[in-house]
Protein backbone atom coordinates (compact mmCIF):
# COMPACT_ATOMS: atom_id res chain seq x y z
CA UNK A 1 0.00 0.00 0.00
CA UNK A 2 2.68 2.42 1.11
CA UNK A 3 5.01 1.48 -1.90
CA UNK A 4 1.76 1.99 -4.63
CA UNK A 5 1.11 5.70 -2.72
CA UNK A 6 4.81 6.62 -3.43
CA UNK A 7 4.69 5.29 -6.65
CA UNK A 8 1.65 7.41 -8.09
CA UNK A 9 3.05 10.25 -6.11
CA UNK A 10 6.47 9.55 -8.21
CA UNK A 11 3.84 8.95 -12.00
CA UNK A 12 1.70 12.38 -10.56
CA UNK A 13 5.17 14.74 -10.34
CA UNK A 14 6.19 13.21 -13.89
CA UNK A 15 3.06 14.26 -15.40
CA UNK A 16 2.72 17.46 -13.94
CA UNK A 17 6.45 18.41 -14.62
CA UNK A 18 5.71 17.25 -18.18
CA UNK A 19 2.71 19.55 -18.57
CA UNK A 20 4.61 22.68 -17.03
CA UNK A 21 7.40 22.76 -19.47
CA UNK A 22 5.20 21.99 -22.40
CA UNK A 23 3.14 25.39 -22.03
CA UNK A 24 6.17 27.22 -20.96
CA UNK A 25 8.57 26.59 -22.91
CA UNK A 26 11.06 24.56 -21.39
CA UNK A 27 13.70 24.49 -23.93
CA UNK A 28 15.73 26.19 -26.41
CA UNK A 29 17.73 24.71 -29.06
CA UNK A 30 20.69 27.10 -30.27
CA UNK A 31 22.72 26.21 -33.54
CA UNK A 32 25.97 27.28 -32.83
CA UNK A 33 27.45 27.68 -36.67
CA UNK A 34 31.23 27.97 -35.91
CA UNK A 35 31.20 24.92 -33.27
CA UNK A 36 28.88 23.29 -35.49
CA UNK A 37 26.59 22.06 -32.75
CA UNK A 38 23.55 22.53 -31.61
CA UNK A 39 22.67 23.74 -27.71
CA UNK A 40 19.76 22.30 -25.27
CA UNK A 41 19.05 25.28 -22.99
CA UNK A 42 17.19 24.38 -19.98
CA UNK A 43 15.20 27.60 -19.77
CA UNK A 44 13.40 27.39 -15.84
CA UNK A 45 17.02 26.82 -14.61
CA UNK A 46 18.80 29.08 -17.64
CA UNK A 47 21.51 26.35 -18.13
CA UNK A 48 23.16 24.36 -21.06
CA UNK A 49 21.92 20.76 -20.55
CA UNK A 50 23.16 19.51 -23.46
CA UNK A 51 25.06 19.51 -26.72
CA UNK A 52 25.18 17.68 -30.25
CA UNK A 53 27.27 17.59 -32.97
CA UNK A 54 25.35 18.73 -36.25
CA UNK A 55 28.02 19.71 -38.80
CA UNK A 56 27.96 21.24 -41.85
CA UNK A 57 27.75 24.99 -40.23
CA UNK A 58 24.33 25.12 -38.97
CA UNK A 59 22.68 28.37 -39.04
CA UNK A 60 18.46 27.90 -39.69
CA UNK A 61 16.09 26.30 -37.19
CA UNK A 62 12.19 24.80 -37.25
CA UNK A 63 10.26 22.67 -35.02
CA UNK A 64 8.01 20.42 -35.72
CA UNK A 65 4.01 20.98 -34.27
CA UNK A 66 4.48 19.01 -31.60
CA UNK A 67 8.26 20.21 -31.10
CA UNK A 68 9.62 16.55 -30.75
CA UNK A 69 11.99 17.35 -33.77
CA UNK A 70 14.12 20.15 -35.28
CA UNK A 71 14.73 20.73 -38.93
CA UNK A 72 18.28 22.55 -39.02
CA UNK A 73 19.75 24.16 -42.43
CA UNK A 74 23.55 23.27 -42.60
CA UNK A 75 24.51 25.51 -45.17
CA UNK A 76 28.49 24.39 -45.61
CA UNK A 77 27.31 20.78 -46.33
CA UNK A 78 24.21 21.86 -48.46
CA UNK A 79 21.98 20.05 -45.74
CA UNK A 80 18.85 19.21 -43.78
CA UNK A 81 19.51 17.48 -40.93
CA UNK A 82 16.69 16.05 -38.46
CA UNK A 83 16.88 15.96 -34.84
CA UNK A 84 14.93 14.15 -32.35
CA UNK A 85 14.63 17.11 -29.49
CA UNK A 86 13.41 14.41 -26.90
CA UNK A 87 16.02 11.97 -27.46
CA UNK A 88 18.61 14.67 -28.47
CA UNK A 89 19.64 13.01 -31.45
CA UNK A 90 20.43 13.25 -35.26
CA UNK A 91 17.70 11.09 -36.79
CA UNK A 92 18.27 11.69 -40.69
CA UNK A 93 20.16 14.22 -43.00
CA UNK A 94 19.05 15.07 -46.32
CA UNK A 95 21.78 16.41 -49.06
CA UNK A 96 19.79 19.94 -50.20
CA UNK A 97 22.90 21.25 -52.38
CA UNK A 98 22.53 24.66 -53.19
CA UNK A 99 22.36 26.79 -50.01
CA UNK A 100 20.31 26.15 -47.83
CA UNK A 101 19.48 28.76 -44.65
CA UNK A 102 16.10 30.02 -44.12
CA UNK A 103 13.70 27.40 -42.96
CA UNK A 104 9.82 26.96 -41.36
CA UNK A 105 7.44 24.36 -41.15
CA UNK A 106 3.87 24.10 -41.77
CA UNK A 107 1.68 24.37 -38.89
CA UNK A 108 -0.52 21.25 -39.27
CA UNK A 109 0.72 19.26 -42.48
CA UNK A 110 4.37 17.11 -42.71
CA UNK A 111 5.90 20.37 -44.86
CA UNK A 112 9.12 21.75 -44.61
CA UNK A 113 10.35 24.90 -46.50
CA UNK A 114 13.88 25.62 -47.05
CA UNK A 115 14.91 28.87 -48.68
CA UNK A 116 17.87 28.65 -51.19
CA UNK A 117 20.07 32.27 -50.88
CA UNK A 118 22.03 31.00 -54.17
CA UNK A 119 19.77 29.38 -56.48
CA UNK A 120 16.59 31.85 -55.51
CA UNK A 121 14.00 29.26 -54.77
CA UNK A 122 12.21 27.59 -52.03
CA UNK A 123 12.38 23.79 -51.74
CA UNK A 124 9.07 21.91 -50.21
CA UNK A 125 10.13 18.83 -48.31
CA UNK A 126 8.12 16.16 -46.88
CA UNK A 127 8.85 15.54 -43.25
CA UNK A 128 7.60 11.86 -43.47
CA UNK A 129 9.49 10.73 -46.44
CA UNK A 130 12.37 13.36 -46.04
CA UNK A 131 12.62 14.01 -49.41
CA UNK A 132 12.33 17.21 -52.12
CA UNK A 133 8.73 16.99 -53.14
CA UNK A 134 8.98 20.59 -54.57
CA UNK A 135 10.01 24.03 -55.29
CA UNK A 136 8.41 27.75 -55.58
CA UNK A 137 11.13 30.29 -57.74
CA UNK A 138 10.74 33.65 -55.37
CA UNK A 139 13.25 36.91 -55.46
CA UNK A 140 16.63 36.94 -54.82
CA UNK A 141 18.73 34.94 -52.03
CA UNK A 142 15.60 34.30 -50.20
CA UNK A 143 16.26 34.29 -46.31
CA UNK A 144 13.82 34.38 -43.59
CA UNK A 145 11.15 32.15 -44.09
CA UNK A 146 7.46 32.27 -41.79
CA UNK A 147 4.10 30.59 -42.23
CA UNK A 148 1.00 32.21 -41.14
CA UNK A 149 -0.55 30.49 -38.10
CA UNK A 150 -3.52 29.23 -40.63
CA UNK A 151 -1.39 27.34 -42.84
CA UNK A 152 -2.35 28.93 -45.61
CA UNK A 153 0.26 30.94 -46.33
CA UNK A 154 4.15 31.08 -46.89
CA UNK A 155 6.46 34.35 -46.78
CA UNK A 156 9.85 34.75 -48.13
CA UNK A 157 12.25 37.75 -46.69
CA UNK A 158 14.20 38.07 -50.35
CA UNK A 159 16.77 39.40 -49.18
CA UNK A 160 18.60 40.89 -52.30
CA UNK A 161 15.75 41.73 -54.12
CA UNK A 162 14.59 44.07 -51.34
CA UNK A 163 11.00 42.34 -51.09
CA UNK A 164 8.43 39.80 -49.73
CA UNK A 165 7.12 37.27 -51.40
CA UNK A 166 4.08 35.59 -50.55
CA UNK A 167 3.21 32.13 -51.60
CA UNK A 168 0.21 30.41 -51.70
CA UNK A 169 1.23 26.82 -50.08
CA UNK A 170 -2.19 24.82 -51.65
CA UNK A 171 -1.21 25.49 -55.18
CA UNK A 172 2.67 26.29 -54.41
CA UNK A 173 2.75 29.83 -56.26
CA UNK A 174 3.84 33.27 -55.55
CA UNK A 175 1.25 34.86 -55.64
CA UNK A 176 2.95 38.52 -54.50
CA UNK A 177 6.08 40.74 -54.39
CA UNK A 178 5.97 43.39 -51.72
CA UNK A 179 9.14 45.99 -51.74
CA UNK A 180 10.41 46.39 -47.76
CA UNK A 181 13.17 47.92 -47.32
CA UNK A 182 17.30 47.33 -47.86
CA UNK A 183 17.95 43.36 -47.51
CA UNK A 184 15.35 41.70 -45.45
CA UNK A 185 16.56 38.69 -43.43
CA UNK A 186 14.34 37.60 -40.90
CA UNK A 187 10.56 37.70 -40.99
CA UNK A 188 7.91 37.11 -38.80
CA UNK A 189 4.56 36.52 -39.10
CA UNK A 190 2.13 37.61 -35.72
CA UNK A 191 -0.60 35.39 -34.02
CA UNK A 192 -3.30 36.53 -36.19
CA UNK A 193 -1.54 36.06 -39.55
CA UNK A 194 -2.70 39.53 -40.25
CA UNK A 195 1.22 41.45 -40.29
CA UNK A 196 4.51 40.66 -40.84
CA UNK A 197 7.74 42.22 -40.09
CA UNK A 198 11.25 41.99 -41.82
CA UNK A 199 14.56 43.14 -40.03
CA UNK A 200 16.16 45.03 -42.96
CA UNK A 201 19.75 44.68 -42.54
CA UNK A 202 20.91 47.22 -44.99
CA UNK A 203 18.10 49.83 -44.15
CA UNK A 204 18.21 49.51 -40.52
CA UNK A 205 14.76 49.31 -39.76
CA UNK A 206 11.99 47.31 -39.35
CA UNK A 207 8.79 46.90 -42.27
CA UNK A 208 5.29 45.63 -41.54
CA UNK A 209 3.75 44.37 -43.66
CA UNK A 210 0.11 43.90 -44.17
CA UNK A 211 -0.69 40.50 -44.97
CA UNK A 212 -4.64 40.11 -46.28
CA UNK A 213 -4.15 43.85 -48.02
CA UNK A 214 -0.22 42.99 -49.30
CA UNK A 215 0.78 46.25 -48.51
CA UNK A 216 3.31 47.92 -46.43
CA UNK A 217 1.91 49.55 -43.19
CA UNK A 218 5.11 51.03 -41.68
CA UNK A 219 9.07 51.65 -41.27
CA UNK A 220 10.34 51.39 -37.46
CA UNK A 221 13.98 52.60 -37.48
CA UNK A 222 16.54 49.75 -35.34
CA UNK A 223 19.83 49.93 -34.49
CA UNK A 224 22.65 49.09 -36.90
CA UNK A 225 21.91 45.86 -38.86
CA UNK A 226 18.52 44.13 -37.37
CA UNK A 227 18.57 40.28 -37.77
CA UNK A 228 15.45 38.99 -36.44
CA UNK A 229 11.69 40.66 -34.83
CA UNK A 230 10.11 38.76 -31.69
CA UNK A 231 6.42 40.12 -30.41
CA UNK A 232 5.54 40.05 -26.94
CA UNK A 233 3.10 42.02 -25.17
CA UNK A 234 2.10 44.03 -27.47
CA UNK A 235 5.73 45.30 -28.39
CA UNK A 236 8.40 44.41 -31.04
CA UNK A 237 11.99 43.39 -30.22
CA UNK A 238 14.60 43.43 -32.91
CA UNK A 239 18.13 42.22 -33.10
CA UNK A 240 20.34 44.53 -33.98
CA UNK A 241 23.39 42.89 -35.14
CA UNK A 242 26.17 45.40 -35.17
CA UNK A 243 24.94 48.17 -32.60
CA UNK A 244 24.53 45.01 -29.99
CA UNK A 245 21.22 46.13 -29.03
CA UNK A 246 17.72 44.94 -28.84
CA UNK A 247 15.26 47.85 -30.26
CA UNK A 248 11.95 47.84 -28.53
CA UNK A 249 8.67 49.44 -30.55
CA UNK A 250 4.69 49.94 -30.06
CA UNK A 251 2.91 46.94 -32.32
CA UNK A 252 0.03 49.39 -32.29
CA UNK A 253 1.70 53.20 -33.11
CA UNK A 254 5.33 51.72 -34.53
CA UNK A 255 6.77 53.68 -32.25
CA UNK A 256 10.16 53.01 -31.00
CA UNK A 257 10.17 52.44 -26.87
CA UNK A 258 13.67 51.53 -26.06
CA UNK A 259 16.65 50.37 -27.32
CA UNK A 260 18.22 47.69 -24.68
CA UNK A 261 22.02 46.87 -24.51
CA UNK A 262 22.40 43.42 -24.87
CA UNK A 263 25.11 41.65 -25.86
CA UNK A 264 28.03 41.23 -28.93
CA UNK A 265 25.93 40.31 -32.42
CA UNK A 266 22.57 39.79 -30.90
CA UNK A 267 20.80 37.45 -33.92
CA UNK A 268 17.82 34.93 -33.03
CA UNK A 269 15.00 35.81 -30.99
CA UNK A 270 11.86 34.63 -30.20
CA UNK A 271 8.87 35.09 -27.59
CA UNK A 272 7.50 32.17 -25.41
CA UNK A 273 3.78 31.37 -25.90
CA UNK A 274 2.64 33.29 -23.12
CA UNK A 275 4.52 36.11 -23.65
CA UNK A 276 6.53 36.10 -20.28
CA UNK A 277 9.60 35.56 -21.21
CA UNK A 278 12.20 36.71 -25.13
CA UNK A 279 14.88 34.64 -25.67
CA UNK A 280 17.74 35.83 -27.93
CA UNK A 281 20.72 34.10 -29.22
CA UNK A 282 24.38 36.04 -28.80
CA UNK A 283 26.07 35.33 -31.80
CA UNK A 284 29.42 37.21 -30.90
CA UNK A 285 29.54 36.40 -26.59
CA UNK A 286 28.17 32.78 -27.14
CA UNK A 287 25.13 32.91 -24.69
CA UNK A 288 21.32 32.84 -24.89
CA UNK A 289 19.79 36.23 -23.05
CA UNK A 290 16.62 35.85 -21.40
CA UNK A 291 14.54 39.35 -21.56
CA UNK A 292 11.68 40.37 -19.68
CA UNK A 293 9.34 42.10 -22.52
CA UNK A 294 7.38 43.87 -19.94
CA UNK A 295 10.35 45.52 -17.64
CA UNK A 296 12.57 45.49 -20.94
CA UNK A 297 15.44 44.13 -19.00
CA UNK A 298 17.68 41.38 -19.14
CA UNK A 299 16.90 38.79 -16.37
CA UNK A 300 19.02 35.76 -17.02
CA UNK A 301 21.51 34.51 -19.39
CA UNK A 302 23.19 30.84 -20.31
CA UNK A 303 26.46 29.89 -21.68
CA UNK A 304 25.79 27.98 -24.97
CA UNK A 305 28.25 26.49 -27.85
CA UNK A 306 30.17 29.02 -30.06
CA UNK A 307 28.50 31.48 -32.34
CA UNK A 308 25.01 30.99 -31.88
CA UNK A 309 22.56 31.81 -34.75
CA UNK A 310 19.51 30.43 -33.85
CA UNK A 311 17.63 31.34 -37.22
CA UNK A 312 14.23 30.38 -36.96
CA UNK A 313 12.12 29.51 -34.05
CA UNK A 314 13.95 27.48 -31.76
CA UNK A 315 12.35 27.34 -28.41
CA UNK A 316 10.27 24.36 -27.18
CA UNK B 1 33.53 17.86 -78.74
CA UNK B 2 31.87 20.98 -80.11
CA UNK B 3 28.18 19.58 -79.24
CA UNK B 4 29.62 19.10 -75.62
CA UNK B 5 30.46 22.54 -75.45
CA UNK B 6 27.09 24.17 -76.89
CA UNK B 7 25.90 22.10 -74.23
CA UNK B 8 27.76 23.41 -71.41
CA UNK B 9 26.82 27.07 -72.88
CA UNK B 10 24.06 25.86 -72.70
CA UNK B 11 23.63 25.24 -69.03
CA UNK B 12 26.32 28.34 -68.18
CA UNK B 13 23.34 30.52 -70.13
CA UNK B 14 20.52 29.31 -68.14
CA UNK B 15 21.92 29.87 -64.85
CA UNK B 16 20.64 32.80 -62.49
CA UNK B 17 21.97 35.86 -62.62
CA UNK B 18 24.71 35.82 -59.80
CA UNK B 19 23.19 37.64 -56.99
CA UNK B 20 26.26 38.49 -55.20
CA UNK B 21 25.11 37.09 -51.49
CA UNK B 22 27.74 36.76 -49.16
CA UNK B 23 29.10 33.15 -47.50
CA UNK B 24 26.78 31.53 -45.38
CA UNK B 25 28.93 31.29 -42.38
CA UNK B 26 29.99 35.01 -40.64
CA UNK B 27 33.14 34.38 -39.52
CA UNK B 28 34.39 35.32 -35.92
CA UNK B 29 37.97 35.71 -34.86
CA UNK B 30 39.30 36.93 -31.15
CA UNK B 31 42.75 38.18 -30.28
CA UNK B 32 43.56 39.43 -27.14
CA UNK B 33 47.25 40.00 -25.71
CA UNK B 34 48.50 41.26 -22.05
CA UNK B 35 50.35 44.20 -21.57
CA UNK B 36 52.80 45.32 -19.30
CA UNK B 37 51.59 49.11 -18.75
CA UNK B 38 48.17 50.82 -17.34
CA UNK B 39 44.68 50.40 -19.45
CA UNK B 40 45.09 54.07 -20.04
CA UNK B 41 48.45 53.95 -21.31
CA UNK B 42 47.52 51.12 -23.76
CA UNK B 43 44.33 53.19 -24.74
CA UNK B 44 46.01 56.23 -25.37
CA UNK B 45 48.06 54.16 -28.35
CA UNK B 46 44.93 52.26 -29.52
CA UNK B 47 41.91 54.71 -28.60
CA UNK B 48 42.15 57.00 -31.48
CA UNK B 49 40.17 56.28 -34.20
CA UNK B 50 41.71 58.42 -36.43
CA UNK B 51 45.14 57.19 -35.91
CA UNK B 52 46.05 53.43 -37.06
CA UNK B 53 49.60 53.82 -36.29
CA UNK B 54 49.77 50.88 -33.83
CA UNK B 55 49.18 48.72 -36.78
CA UNK B 56 52.13 47.70 -38.51
CA UNK B 57 50.87 46.91 -41.68
CA UNK B 58 49.83 50.66 -41.88
CA UNK B 59 51.60 53.16 -43.78
CA UNK B 60 49.09 56.07 -43.37
CA UNK B 61 45.68 57.47 -41.47
CA UNK B 62 43.57 59.97 -43.30
CA UNK B 63 40.02 60.52 -42.18
CA UNK B 64 37.53 63.08 -40.91
CA UNK B 65 34.83 63.19 -37.75
CA UNK B 66 37.41 62.63 -34.96
CA UNK B 67 36.33 59.90 -32.99
CA UNK B 68 32.27 61.06 -33.22
CA UNK B 69 30.03 58.24 -34.09
CA UNK B 70 27.18 57.90 -36.35
CA UNK B 71 24.23 59.98 -34.44
CA UNK B 72 21.50 58.32 -36.02
CA UNK B 73 21.93 54.49 -37.13
CA UNK B 74 20.43 54.62 -40.56
CA UNK B 75 22.46 58.01 -41.10
CA UNK B 76 25.98 57.21 -41.63
CA UNK B 77 27.55 59.81 -41.09
CA UNK B 78 29.96 58.37 -38.27
CA UNK B 79 33.65 59.45 -38.16
CA UNK B 80 35.29 57.95 -41.36
CA UNK B 81 39.28 56.62 -42.20
CA UNK B 82 41.02 55.71 -44.78
CA UNK B 83 43.97 53.32 -44.38
CA UNK B 84 46.96 52.79 -46.78
CA UNK B 85 48.67 50.05 -46.04
CA UNK B 86 52.59 49.41 -46.63
CA UNK B 87 51.89 47.38 -49.40
CA UNK B 88 49.51 49.72 -51.39
CA UNK B 89 46.26 48.24 -50.50
CA UNK B 90 43.87 50.43 -49.14
CA UNK B 91 40.66 50.34 -46.73
CA UNK B 92 37.51 52.43 -45.75
CA UNK B 93 36.25 51.97 -42.41
CA UNK B 94 33.56 53.82 -40.53
CA UNK B 95 32.48 54.24 -36.96
CA UNK B 96 29.91 52.81 -35.24
CA UNK B 97 30.31 52.97 -31.54
CA UNK B 98 33.07 54.64 -29.03
CA UNK B 99 33.22 54.71 -25.56
CA UNK B 100 36.20 56.47 -23.85
CA UNK B 101 35.25 55.77 -20.62
CA UNK B 102 34.65 52.09 -21.31
CA UNK B 103 37.89 52.14 -23.31
CA UNK B 104 36.11 50.72 -26.48
CA UNK B 105 34.89 51.59 -29.93
CA UNK B 106 33.47 49.26 -32.95
CA UNK B 107 33.81 50.17 -36.45
CA UNK B 108 33.09 48.63 -40.05
CA UNK B 109 34.83 48.45 -43.11
CA UNK B 110 33.36 50.17 -45.90
CA UNK B 111 35.22 49.20 -48.85
CA UNK B 112 38.00 46.68 -49.35
CA UNK B 113 39.16 44.90 -52.23
CA UNK B 114 39.54 41.17 -51.30
CA UNK B 115 43.02 41.52 -52.80
CA UNK B 116 44.09 43.47 -50.17
CA UNK B 117 41.67 41.89 -47.14
CA UNK B 118 39.52 38.62 -47.99
CA UNK B 119 36.88 39.92 -46.30
CA UNK B 120 33.04 40.81 -46.71
CA UNK B 121 30.77 42.73 -44.15
CA UNK B 122 33.22 42.81 -41.45
CA UNK B 123 33.11 44.46 -38.13
CA UNK B 124 35.39 44.95 -35.54
CA UNK B 125 35.36 45.71 -31.67
CA UNK B 126 38.81 47.23 -29.95
CA UNK B 127 38.68 46.95 -25.94
CA UNK B 128 41.22 47.85 -23.29
CA UNK B 129 40.90 46.21 -19.85
CA UNK B 130 42.41 46.84 -16.69
CA UNK B 131 44.24 43.81 -14.81
CA UNK B 132 45.15 45.42 -11.93
CA UNK B 133 46.95 49.28 -12.06
CA UNK B 134 49.99 47.96 -14.54
CA UNK B 135 48.35 45.68 -16.54
CA UNK B 136 45.95 45.14 -18.85
CA UNK B 137 44.33 43.42 -21.49
CA UNK B 138 43.97 44.59 -25.16
CA UNK B 139 41.52 42.66 -27.31
CA UNK B 140 40.93 43.38 -31.23
CA UNK B 141 37.57 41.13 -32.25
CA UNK B 142 36.33 40.57 -35.81
CA UNK B 143 33.08 39.60 -37.52
CA UNK B 144 32.97 38.53 -41.10
CA UNK B 145 32.22 37.14 -44.20
CA UNK B 146 34.93 34.97 -46.73
CA UNK B 147 36.40 37.50 -49.28
CA UNK B 148 33.78 35.39 -52.28
CA UNK B 149 30.59 36.21 -52.45
CA UNK B 150 27.98 33.42 -53.59
CA UNK B 151 28.85 29.69 -53.76
CA UNK B 152 31.86 26.89 -53.78
CA UNK B 153 34.72 29.68 -53.10
CA UNK B 154 38.11 29.26 -54.68
CA UNK B 155 40.79 28.15 -52.02
CA UNK B 156 42.27 31.77 -51.76
CA UNK B 157 38.68 33.23 -50.97
CA UNK B 158 37.18 30.78 -48.60
CA UNK B 159 36.41 30.42 -44.98
CA UNK B 160 39.39 29.02 -43.94
CA UNK B 161 41.65 31.44 -45.43
CA UNK B 162 39.46 34.62 -44.97
CA UNK B 163 39.98 33.70 -41.29
CA UNK B 164 43.63 33.09 -41.34
CA UNK B 165 44.41 36.61 -43.43
CA UNK B 166 42.76 38.66 -40.15
CA UNK B 167 43.79 35.89 -37.66
CA UNK B 168 47.51 37.11 -38.45
CA UNK B 169 47.05 40.74 -38.90
CA UNK B 170 45.57 40.61 -35.18
CA UNK B 171 48.05 38.52 -33.99
CA UNK B 172 50.95 40.20 -35.42
CA UNK B 173 49.58 43.69 -34.40
CA UNK B 174 48.65 42.90 -31.25
CA UNK B 175 52.50 41.68 -30.38
CA UNK B 176 53.37 44.79 -32.01
CA UNK B 177 51.78 46.80 -29.86
CA UNK B 178 52.84 44.94 -26.63
CA UNK B 179 56.27 45.18 -27.24
CA UNK B 180 55.95 48.86 -28.42
CA UNK B 181 54.62 49.82 -25.18
CA UNK B 182 56.41 47.86 -22.73
CA UNK B 183 59.57 48.33 -24.63
CA UNK B 184 58.96 52.32 -24.24
CA UNK B 185 59.09 53.66 -27.64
Amino acid sequence: MRISLRFSAAVAVLLFGGLQSAALAGEALTTNQPDDSLSFVDLTAMKEVARIKVGGKPAGIALSPDKSRAYITAPDSKELVEVDAVKRIVVRRLKLGGGPLGIAMHPTKQEIYVADWYTHKILIIDAVKFAVVGEIAVGKSPSGLAVTPDGSLLLSADRESDAVSIIDIASRKRIASIPVGKHPFGITIDPSGKRAYTANVKSDDVTVIDIPARKVIGHVPTGRRPYVVALADGRGFSTDQYGGSVTVFDLATLAPIKKIRACDHPEGIEADSSDSNVYVSCWGDDVLLRLDPTALKITGKAAVGDGPRAFGKFLR
Amino acid sequence: MLKRFAIAAAILGSLPAVALAHGPSRQKVEESVEINAPAAKVWAVVGNFQDMSWVPAVAKTEGKGGNKPATSQASNDGATRTLTLKNGGVIEEMLDDYDAKDMTYSYEITKVDVKVLPVNDYSSHITVTADGDNKSTLEWKGAFYRGYMNNDPPPNLNDEASKKAVEDLYKSTLAAVKAKIEGGK
